[in-house]
């Protein structure tokens, strides 16, 4: 498949051939524990010796952390090229229980609390009491729709028993060790623990080495130095370095959204410079990023994802949008949640990167100011991407509680201009029925598994199938598997995410009940996330496939040329019947890549 | 990122080995001291929130090792200092001798904008120790070198009785405030539109 540029191009193509995933499943060995891997002949009707290997990696459950429970299994060595560092810890004392004076980590804190309970309660406004609130109760709601973005747990800091348990640490700090931003705790309290972090970074520069990854026990400690920034992350969730420091890179792109990378011009000018006062108010953008790593596989895919619509609809929207486009616009966004619906560039013909989308949004949605509906707003943001240099000019304007509409001018004094061309766009919407059709596509959801069209040939009224087509009626023998299961796919399909690579975009399947917890979801994306990371890992020759069991699931990875597919399984599943399972899929994601996709006026593919 | 804004101030303390640099950061912050010497390895670090004139300062203070052997730590360590204070012993001559080297080598290591006017503190400490009878260094000295260096405020302490540590620090906030350089709006470019920010795009990830 050479070209995505029109529609429906279904048909014969290789991949869909059922016996190519597993002629390359038979060349490629993977490294994990539980993958096996067998020369199937063309024909192959069982699998020799899949017994229910475990992986015993799985994520344990043990929640006294919200969101962020991840596998707290043995970390085995998991050693990469990254210089591993950790001789000078016991030199700077990172942790030294044993020492009464160290760093206010080994216990007996710094702070003197005179002064400092009071003004903190000044400080915890109402919306940080609500936000804590909330966060104790997550657990319990356990809705990703209940998550509530801000800074949680600001009474702690490294002294805390629940600080120090906390699975997953953000920091970010000015080489002169001053704190900038965590993501548990208040900044100033972790003044110490801040230091600490640029003691050993520095240390290792000034020996003209550069430190990325600290293995201490289940913690990895991942360093990326940015200029005058140094961001940091302390995990146990068994997450990849190369996945934390992809984490990590996103919230330095975050920062650059937020400030461009002139940033480094003040701390040219004074090294003392505290960046504190120019992030003020954000930590709901840099939470809500954080959160984001854990539910949108667009911060590990980079990619981004369509909002399903019709064709005549999402062109109907595009033609709007490229009037304006032809007017002083750079760019122009049309959003709904985290989901692009419609995407256009000016005259300058720019092109727009997914990662920059991805922050754009989340910034947007985090942002309570942007989120009153019928009020609109002006703001500079710099996209890390396209320019870090420089800002843009945002306006934003909500349609209703998910659809909202970026337009990016490079003229400060656009706003009218584009507040005009908000109203032109907005009639022309509503008239049309584009948002009732956004507001009908999110309800009724993307593609769901149980909808997997069970003939393998080509369709030709793939068009809307998606949506409509009657429940398959299975012919496989693992039938009873489905039914023990409630709701799965055909062959114990339970979930997909298919990312085009010429279109940088993704579609990921809605999930079934099976894994219905933002728990469980966040579960399988750290599954995926892990696959993605062992297939595109460097120096070890590019993969094509990918077949691995635990108690979990299933998994089966294949990459081409043209796109990547991660699936998932019951872990019972059939191996031939899954893999001819994903021959389908990515015969249904063709046949319907017209409503899924973005096509042909993409500006993204350049 | 709090709501309101506070101010961090970085504080280095420097001096010989054994000259009680730890123990003045024990008492200061934690209303310590152990007469048991312990030498610090490489640095150690504190943090002590304090209020002044109606604002409040989060003291980060980095306890450094004495040793010459853990003086290479260097540039890194003293970037974006607000404040150093040199520590002595005025039992001890030669601790006395050294702030001069001391001062010299954060001068050169943390390179401040304005070096006439950086903020030090000199504290000469143990002042308690046999009632004074061991004392080698008299306060006239001490406040003539300070003098000499551009009006250092000069302190005597003894952190084994607490004595004189609370208004050393007090002094130190102040005197990093007084640097406290005056804020600029922060006014990054805007793209230029016909130079139009293309940038080079790689495909794919790299992260």
């Amino acid at each position: 498949m050479s070209s995505n540029s029109a529609s429906s191009t279904s048909g014969d193509d290789d991949f869909v051939d059922s016996n190519s995933v597993e002629d390359r499943l038979a060349t490629v060995a993977l490294a994990d524990t539980v993958e096996e891997f067998s020369s199937p002949p063309p024909n192959l009707e069982s699998q020799d010796g899949i017994g229910f290997a475990s992986a015993s990696e799985g994520e344990d459950e043990d929640a006294e952390n919200d969101e962020d429970e991840g596998g707290v299994a043995v970390g085995e060595g998991f050693v990469r090229g990254g210089v591993v560092w950790g001789r000078t810890v016991s030199e700077i004392e990172v942790d030294a229980p044993g020492s009464p004076s160290s760093s206010g980590y080994a216990g007996e804190r710094g702070s003197s609390g005179a002064s400092s309970g009071e003004v903190e309660i000044d400080e915890v406004g109402n919306d940080e009491i609500k936000d804590l609130r909330n966060n104790d109760g997550e657990g319990v709601l356990d809705s990703q729709a209940s998550w509530v973005p801000g800074k949680r747990h600001v009474d702690e800091d490294d002294a805390s028993v629940s600080w120090r348990k906390r699975k997953k640490h953000f920091f970010i700090l000015s080489n002169s060790g001053k704190p900038i931003y965590s993501r548990y705790g208040d900044e100033h309290k972790l003044a110490g623990f801040s230091a600490t972090l640029q003691a050993i970074i520095s240390f290792v520069e000034n020996g003209g080495d550069r430190v990325k990854l600290i293995r201490a026990g289940k913690h990895q400690v991942v360093f990326l130095v940015k200029g005058p920034i140094y961001l940091v992350c302390i995990s146990c969730t068994e997450e990849p370095y190369e996945s934390l420091k992809g984490q990590l890179e996103f919230m330095y792109g975050q920062m650059i959204l937020i400030l461009t990378k002139s940033v480094n011009k003040c701390f040219e000018k004074n090294s003392k410079f505290d960046m504190t006062s120019l992030l003020g108010g954000t930590d709901a953008v840099f939470s809500s990023l954080i959160h984001s790593f854990s539910c949108n596989p667009a911060t590990f895919l980079h990619a981004y994802t369509c909002l399903p619509l019709a064709y005549a609809t999402r062109q109907a929207a595009g033609a709007i949008l490229q009037d304006v486009a032809d007017s002083g616009v750079l760019f122009a966004i049309l959003m709904c949640k985290h989901k692009v619906v419609v995407s256009l560039v000016g005259a300058q013909k720019a092109s727009l990167h997914p990662d920059d989308v991805l922050l754009l949004a989340n910034f947007v949605m985090s942002s309570e100011s942007f989120r009153q509906v019928t009020s609109e707003s002006f703001s500079p943001i710099c996209l890390p991407r396209f320019n870090p240099m420089a800002f843009l000019h945002a306006y934003v304007h909500y349609f209703d509680a998910d659809t909202y509409l970026v337009l990016l001018s490079t003229s400060s004094g656009a706003f009218y201009h584009l507040k005009d061309c908000r109203m032109r766009i907005e009639t022309v919407l509503l008239k049309s029925n584009v948002l009732s059709e956004i507001q009908r596509s999110l309800l009724d959801g993307g593609m769901h598994v149980e909808d997997l069209p069970v003939d393998p040939l080509p369709r030709s009224s793939a068009i809307s199938s998606h949506l409509n087509l009657p429940k398959p009626v299975t012919d496989s023998p693992e039938r009873f598997r489905d039914t023990c299961d409630g709701i799965a796919g055909p062959s114990g399909l339970w979930h997909f995410i298919y990312r085009s690579i010429f279109l940088d975009q993704y579609v990921s399947s809605e999930f079934p009940a099976s894994i219905s917890s933002p728990r469980q979801q966040k579960r399988l994306y750290r599954a995926y996330q892990k696959l993605y990371a062992s297939m595109h890992e460097r120096g070890i020759g590019p993969h094509k496939t990918q077949f691995k069991r635990d108690e979990n699931y299933v998994l089966l990875c294949w990459v081409t040329q043209d796109f990547e597919l991660y699936a998932a399984f019951d872990p019972l599943a059939d191996k031939a019947l899954a893999i001819k399972t994903c021959n389908r899929v990515c015969q249904w994601v063709k046949d319907v890549e017209n409503e899924i996709f973005l096509l042909g006026a993409s500006p993204f593919s350049w | 990122m709090a709501t309101r804004r506070r101010m961090l101030l970085k504080v280095i303390i420097l001096g010989d080995s054994g000259v009680g640099k730890t123990s003045l950061m024990n008492q200061y912050v934690n209303r310590k001291f152990s007469n048991q010497y312990k030498a610090t390895i490489g640095a150690d670090f504190l943090t002590k929130e304090v209020q002044f004139e109606d604002r409040l300062f989060t003291l980060q203070i980095w306890d450094t090792a004495g040793q010459e052997r853990f003086q290479s730590l260097g540039v890194a360590f003293y970037r974006g200092a607000d404040c150093c204070v040199l520590v002595y012993d005025v039992n001890v001559m030669k601790s006395f001798e050294n702030l001069n080297n001391w001062r010299e080598e954060f001068l050169i290591q943390a390179s401040p904008s304005d070096p006439e006017n950086f903020p030090f503190v000199v504290l000469g400490n143990k002042v308690d120790v046999d009632g004074g009878n061991s004392r080698v260094v008299s306060e006239k000295k001490a406040k003539a070198w300070c003098a000499s260096k551009g009006n250092i405020p000069y302190f005597e302490t003894s952190a084994k009785e607490g004595f004189n540590v609370d208004a050393a620090f007090e002094c130190i906030a102040k005197n990093a405030l007084k640097n406290e350089p005056e804020e600029e709006i922060y006014l990054p470019d805007t793209i230029d539109v016909a130079g139009g920010g293309r940038q080079q795009r790689s495909t794919g990830c790299e992260c």
